[in-house]
């Protein structure tokens, strides 16, 4: 298992690298460069000027060569300025990453618990109302569209209402923690809604899976309780797929939720991560999406060892 | 069984979403902030300013913030002149304080004297003084300071540096707005200077950056207290103020980038007004004016944002003038305006803007004449078929693509309103949309398209070289840089323009102007649209707010902005 | 299963029969009418009509042939590519395993935005593709089921493969492969039925996702190009008139529902009839 682990890591790294050079070619294959925005909004910006400024920032020289520059400053440690922010990279990142964090963190754990809950619930009474309360429930939440259902919260609660603010982290001038957390409360309900109805499908089908298979009849022949038998024995074999799931989901954590950033004007890594490839700000965006991608691989990786401790019938050779 | 209690349960969710929608639209009538809150005022704009430093990026957020923080030298007002905010006076040459000067190269320059404001201050305590004209002027001279606009400075062969407050600019060109120097934006040599010890460093090392609130950074009315990047700038008054004082204790800057989003805000509170110049698109704005109008004070302004069609002129069939002018003709753009924008865009025949000094009634105009537009077509030999497209002798369809900035709603309705009023008349059109960076970066400069609806902004008086001008047209030779995407060719408008810019007469340079928009508006290298408006919603309570519609944003005159109960 | 099988069949039956009707009827729900904008339902127009006078329910049934077979079309063939990837790294293990799996998380941690950008402004012609298809309107739905498959495959790869290195060691996998089976035998008869169950409901529940993706990327002003409309196209473009006219965006939000309802109900209804433990216990 260590072995195991050991060479996984590694692997990790050499995808890392791989994915660098990916990530730097992608953005360089994308057309235009903010510069030639900047030129046809302003009447009095030259072409010597947009000429100037490309070579200024070294777009003027082939991708393989700014990549290569990047590669070897990056081994380093040295990340960078950031374009956009013209600022160190990890000055820009370090605050989005914390609001992201607050943000994402806390909805995952809420639409995991409620996933479970419910799915739970309604696998263990098939056909019932319940069931079909839930499904109802999940349909609701998977079908309606992100940008929706925070129109929906912000017009209702926020111009409605006027309970909760209608964007932002903060209010101005303010910020203590109850502000903060104030402001945190839609845009968590909005994630939390829609993560937990996906998630909710999920655990019913695999724990219906579950409480059909042998051994739990066997379980309940032996007499154990409904307690020791759902928790126990069921939830072992159904988290298999579950935890496929919620490991895919890890990287949002750090990739944040564009749409629910833009939507509640909320700073966080998933408009961060837009606007660096949208700005062409290599080492930014670069940053960003090499941090995701550790998180989703060794994400990953955990669940790999999980199916191995969940599941006694999987092995690795 | 099963089947019929979803059956029934699916119901109440559809009545529960039709009841969300008919509450907030109760909800939706509000009540204004109550009097106490006047000393605040919220402000929500749709971009936030990714650095504040005047003269490092173009970005109109910057500019609306910089209105109300830092003073230009000129500046276009609200009734298109030019006038001195951080200066004492316009030079001009009956004033004597503008000269022109013969150069050894036989081009004519020009010496202009300029007097700072002797109340000018940062907000630091710090005068503002000419050592901080001759940095800014090192700053902007050398390539490598990341300065966007330095065209104004390469201009500027020296600087003479009389006193503290009077300096004499020599600038190699004469042109007619010479007086005009907005460009020339003050940097504080006192906080500056260390960040430019490297010059290849500055924008990285810029205060404006690194640290925002610091007080010295700003000459204006207000100064900037807190900056959380992505989220909102808080401002505060600059106590070192000589002026009127601003009247808001408090003015905060909210960045929400979705527009349904920002007026949700402005309907809860969060927000007291949405700025015009970067706010709600037109057909938004009007659509809000007509649910919440009486809530709300609801400004319209036209600008200078000009809506065409390029047509490529490399395009054989689209180099003929008569297909041109029958596409203009088969538009009903008035039916456009009127019905999509409640006429408040004015439909425009050519670049130059009513308002404009340059703006004579005298030129081509075109109505919508699909008869004409037909006969026209017939004549250059495009005949209407049984399905009622045109095709040619060859058997060819008469059918173009037509382009614009995906993702932009108001252009993608006004496109395929275009489609169909053309469809009318046998023409036939395919839609193919891009991102603003491809249609920009990409297709344009290499001049890869047939019918590309975008918009030019210009500046009073801007004088049109680079869209128009033949040495502008991109092209391999010169690294596909230049604007001039039709690759309209006319050594008419090319001896117009190289005249325009030098000539200081204002009556013979009216002539030219006309002279200019009539050649344009006969050889239709683009079909006009309209001129784009602005859209300002503003609390009822608030007042002192002139939208310009030049791109001088209302910030500049945040002093004469206040609260009456 | 016969409802969810039904309401889908109603559904895709008048959305693909809608281009049949509108040349029978004369109607083009492209049709532009300035004068009669954002009115509400009448004789003429049932649903009333949209923000450029076209008639919405015309809308609603061309939108929904581009969003059914961008859903039905991206789901299956994502779920198919993913299943195969799925199978050969769960069952065979090993470098098989390693190489597969670590393609797909650099599939996953692919930055969508420069990808979509870039697959925006590729240049069709020099793939060799035919003219006319490049000028179709239609280019722009092949692009997003493109899209969508290249990012959705994932889920199935990483769903099948945990479901394949459990089944691969039970017994009478085992005893298969004693007895000689070859690979593909046993793939198919063994294994795939066992994997079905969370297949089924990743597939199904993608179908919604797919469309809701669509969605999102017209938010982004990358989905389907107009005149063209799509289910997500219609709520991205409502939005914005949410107080001018909230119906515009309840219609394609319902006919989302109804369709994300109706798969998944047909994905259970399977997963219970294909399902060997289950189908034991009946």
């Amino acid at each position: 298992m260590i072995r195991f682990a050991a060479i996984r890591l590694v692997e990790i790294l050499a995808m890392l690298v791989l994915m660098s050079f990916v990530i730097y070619a992608l953005i360089g294959l994308m057309p235009g460069d903010p510069i030639d925005l900047m030129r046809s909004a302003d009447p009095r910006m030259s072409a010597a000027d947009a000429a100037r400024l490309k070579a200024l920032y070294g777009l003027d020289q082939p991708l393989l060569l700014r990549y290569a520059g990047w590669a070897r400053q990056a081994l380093t440690g040295d990340l960078g300025y950031s374009r956009l922010f013209a600022a160190p990279v990890w000055r820009a990142l370090l605050p989005r990453l914390g609001n992201s964090l607050l943000l994402m963190g806390p909805s995952f754990v809420l639409a995991f618990a409620i996933a479970l809950g419910l799915g739970t619930a309604a696998a263990r009474q098939p056909r019932s109302r319940l069931d079909a309360a839930v499904n109802l429930f999940c349909f609701a939440g998977v079908s309606l569209p992100t940008f929706w259902l925070a129109l929906v919260l912000i017009l209702v609660f926020a111009a409605g209402f006027g309970w909760l603010p209608a964007s932002g982290i903060a209010t101005a001038g303010a910020g203590d923690i109850g502000d903060r957390l104030r402001h945190l409360i839609l845009p968590v309900a909005t994630l939390t809604l829609v993560s937990a109805a996906s998630y909710t499908r999920y655990v019913r089908a695999a724990m219906r899976e579950a409480l059909a298979q042998d051994h739990i009849r066997t379980a309940r022949a032996k007499g154990a309780g409904e307690a020791r038998v759902i928790f126990h024995h069921a939830l072992r074999s159904a988290l298999v797929p579950v935890t496929t799931i919620l490991a895919l989901s890890f990287g949002s954590l750090v990739s944040g939720a564009l749409v629910t950033e833009t939507m509640f004007a909320y700073p966080g890594m998933g408009k961060l991560i837009f606007d660096a490839v949208m700005g062409n700000d290599y080492n930014l965006a670069l940053a960003a999406l090499l941090l995701a991608t550790t998180v989703t691989m060794v994400a990953n990786l955990a669940a790999d060892l999980a199916y191995a401790w969940l599941d006694p019938r999987v092995s690795y050779q | 069984m099963r089947f019929m209690n979803v059956f029934r349960e699916e119901r109440p969710a559809r009545w529960r979403s039709r009841t969300i929608v008919a509450w907030f639209l109760a909800c939706a009538v509000i009540t204004p902030a109550s009097p106490a809150e006047r000393e605040t005022l919220s402000i929500g704009i749709t971009q936030f300013p990714a650095t504040l430093n005047p003269n490092i990026d173009v970005m109109a957020a910057k500019s609306y913030v910089l209105g109300m923080t830092l003073r230009p030298f000129t500046i276009y007002d609200a009734e298109w002149k030019l006038s001195c905010l951080l200066c004492t006076e316009l030079p001009s040459i009956a004033n004597g304080l503008a000269v022109p000067v013969d150069l050894p190269d036989g081009k004519k320059g020009i010496d202009l004297t300029y007097t700072i404001g002797p109340d000018a201050q940062w907000a630091d305590g710090v005068p503002v003084t000419t050592a901080d004209v001759k940095f800014t002027y090192e700053v902007g001279r050398n390539p490598q300071s990341g300065i966007s606009n330095a065209e104004l400075y390469r201009r500027i062969s020296e600087i003479d540096i009389k006193d503290d407050k009077t300096f004499t600019l020599h600038v190699d060109k004469l042109t007619f707005d010479y007086a005009a120097i907005h460009d020339f934006m003050l940097l504080p040599a006192h906080i500056e200077r260390d960040a430019f010890a490297a010059p290849a460093e500055y924008r990285l090392r810029t205060r404006y950056n690194a640290d925002p609130t610091a007080p010295g950074l700003y000459n204006g009315p207000y100064r900037v207290t807190e900056f959380v990047a992505g989220s909102h700038i808080l401002l505060e008054p600059n106590t070192y103020w000589a002026g009127p004082p601003g009247r808001f204790r408090r003015i905060t800057v909210r960045t929400i980038e979705n527009t349904a989003a920002l007026e949700a805000n402005l309907l809860s509170g969060t927000i007291d007004m949405i700025a015009g110049e970067l706010g709600l698109p037109l057909d938004e704005g009007l659509a809000f004016a007509k649910r919440h109008g009486e809530v709300f004070q609801i400004v319209y302004k036209p600008g200078l944002v000009y809506e065409h069609v390029d047509v490529n002129l490399a395009n054989p069939v689209l180099a003929d003038r008569q297909v041109r002018e029958a596409l203009i003709l088969g538009l009903d753009r008035a039916a456009v305006t009127q019905s999509l924008f409640a006429g408040r865009q004015s439909v425009a025949d050519s670049f130059v803007n009513p308002l404009d000094a340059g703006y004579t009634a005298d030129i081509p105009r075109y109505g919508h004449d699909p008869a004409r537009a037909a006969a026209l077509l017939d004549a250059a030999g495009w005949a209407k078929g049984a399905d009622g497209l045109r095709r040619n002798a060859q058997g060819q369809k008469l059918s173009f693509e037509l382009m614009t900035t995906a993702g932009n709603r108001s252009r993608e309705l006004v496109e395929q309103v275009l489609q169909s009023q053309w469809r009318r008349i046998g023409v036939d059109i395919r839609i193919k949309n891009e991102p603003a960076r491809v249609l920009f970066g990409d297709t344009l400069p290499h001049r890869r398209f047939e019918l590309a609806m975008y918009a030019w902004i210009s500046s009073p008086e801007n004088v049109p070289r680079s869209i128009l001008h033949s040495s502008e047209i991109p092209s391999a030779a010169n690294g596909f840089v230049g604007q001039n995407a039709t690759g309209f060719t006319s050594p008419e408008m090319d001896r117009l323009i190289d005249a325009l810019e030098i000539e200081l007469d204002p009556g013979a340079r009216k002539k030219l102007w006309a002279e200019t928009r009539r050649l344009y508006a006969t050889e239709l290298p683009s079909l006009p649209l309209y001129f784009r408006s602005d859209v300002f919603i503003l609390p009822k309570w608030l007042s002192g707010v002139r939208p310009t519609g030049n791109q001088s944003p209302t910030t500049l005159w945040i002093t004469d902005w206040s609260a009456q109960p | 299963m016969k409802l969810p099988l039904l309401l889908l069949t109603v559904i895709a039956a008048a959305s693909f029969a809608a281009p049949l009707a509108n040349a029978v009827l004369g109607v083009d729900p492209n049709m532009v009418d300035l004068l009669d904008r954002l009115s509400g339902p009448s004789l003429a127009h049932p649903l009333g009509t949209d923000e450029l006078g076209r008639d919405v329910l015309l809308r609603l049934l061309a939108g929904g042939r581009v969003s059914l077979m961008i859903g039905i079309a991206a789901a299956l063939a994502a779920a198919m590519l993913g299943t195969v990837i799925g199978l050969a790294a769960g069952y065979l293990g090993g470098w098989t395993d390693r190489v597969l799996m670590r393609g797909t998380d650099a599939m996953i941690s692919l930055p969508l935005l420069p990808l979509l950008i870039v697959l925006a402004a590729l240049d069709l012609n020099k793939l060799g593709l035919p003219a006319s298809l490049i000028q179709s309107d239609e280019i722009s739905v092949f692009r997003i089921v493109a899209l969508a498959v290249l990012v959705g495959w994932t889920t199935a790869a990483r769903l099948v493969r945990g479901a394949a290195l459990v089944t691969r060691n039970r017994d009478f996998v085992r005893a298969a492969r004693s007895l000689g089976a070859g690979v593909p035998h046993i793939l198919w008869l063994h294994i795939l039925p066992n994997v079905l169950g969370p297949l089924t409901v990743a597939t199904t529940l993608s179908v919604g996702d797919v469309i809701l993706f669509e969605s999102v990327l017209s938010f982004l002003g990358l989905g389907v190009q107009p005149p063209l409309s799509s289910w997500g196209s219609m709520l991205s473009n409502a939005q914005e008139l949410i107080t001018a006219a909230p119906r515009l965006a309840v219609y394609p939000g319902l006919m989302i529902f109804l369709t994300v309802v109706a798969c998944n109900l047909l994905g259970d209804a399977l997963q219970r009839r294909l399902d060997p433990v289950a189908a034991r216990m009946r």
